[in-house]
């Protein structure tokens, strides 16, 4: 079993060795450096186009930031801001209303007889 | 090392001069180790032009000289690694590819008996690409490397990041499932001439 395993071990090293002489360093092609070329300054410009939409968005961003920012820091000038609820509610059912403080008039004319 | 640090230095300040200098000193050396890692010749090209692309956008990260070659070396087999998954998902490599013609040739090889033309060529490396489905990609490159391509241990280490020993344990775990595909292979062409 084992003189088989060495065997076939020799035989491997004997295909790994066939294959490295049926794989021959090829020549390079004449279009290769262009090729090459060609790809790098797609994949810049690629790059480039995305670095200029990540600024545009972050610039975007910061602009609609400080834009926020100013619109929260603006002082409203609604007068329910400047008071509490409990004053707002008073001021709503205040108790000096005539219709509710003055007295029930009752009117009692002869019409019911 | 083939280039030196300055012109590398030349490169890093995208002098395009100094970039193609050392793709021209390289190209060869690069070419050669995709053919026998992937051994498609219509894409060996491709990923040697994938392996210096990846080198140009990466190239100001390199600090030192002595880690140029291995980290080169380290693009390719990323490349090559890259390409082999891509064509794995494509079309699968099965150990049943491993016909008893191949193991016949394989026999051949090792008596020297046939002659090396185109034909024969392309069966080994189709017997070979078989056997090497047993194994991972990143097994089959590793394993590539230090069998066919010739890379010592102390090369694979700078390679690989990976010490000498866990490298070791790898390469037998590789090569032993690789030899074990071999050895079923061999069985079934004896038991099919001896029927």
């Amino acid at each position: 079993m084992n003189s088989m395993r060495g065997h076939d071990d020799e035989r491997l090293d004997a295909l790994l060795r066939a294959y490295r002489d049926a794989c021959p360093t090829p020549e390079p092609s004449a279009n290769f450096m262009p090729n090459l070329w060609q790809r790098i300054e797609s994949r810049q410009s690629f790059t480039f186009s995305f670095q200029r939409m990540a600024n545009a968005f972050v610039t975007a961003a910061v602009a609609l930031s400080i834009a926020l920012g100013v619109y929260m820091s603006i002082p409203r000038s609604n007068p329910s801001y400047s008071q509490s609820y409990i004053e707002a509610l008073a001021d709503a059912n205040t108790l000096d209303i005539p219709e509710y403080v003055s007295p029930v008039r009752l009117e009692l004319s002869d019409s019911g007889r | 090392m083939r280039v030196d640090f300055e012109l590398i230095k030349r490169a890093q300040k995208s002098d395009s001069a100094a970039f193609n200098e050392i793709v021209l000193a390289y190209r060869k050396r690069i070419l050669g180790t995709i053919t026998r890692l992937i051994a498609r010749p219509e894409d060996v090209e491709d990923v040697a032009q994938e392996v210096f692309l990846r080198l140009y956008f990466s190239l100001d990260q390199l600090r030192t000289a002595e880690v140029f070659e291995p980290w080169l070396h380290r693009l390719t087999v990323n490349a090559a690694y890259d390409y082999l998954r891509k064509q794995r998902r494509r079309q699968e490599f099965r150990m049943s590819d491993l016909s008893e013609q191949q193991v016949m040739l394989a026999d051949a090889a090792a008596g020297g008996k046939v002659e090396h033309d185109e034909q024969y060529r392309k069966k080994i490396r189709e017997s070979v690409q078989s056997l090497l489905g047993a194994v991972s990609e990143a097994d089959r490159i590793l394993l590539m490397l230090k069998e066919v391509e010739g890379l010592s241990l102390k090369e694979l280490e700078k390679i690989y990041k990976v010490n000498e020993n866990a490298l070791k344990v790898r390469l037998f775990r590789a090569r032993q499932r690789v030899l074990k595909a071999y050895g079923s292979a061999a069985t079934k062409e004896r038991t099919g001439q001896s029927r």
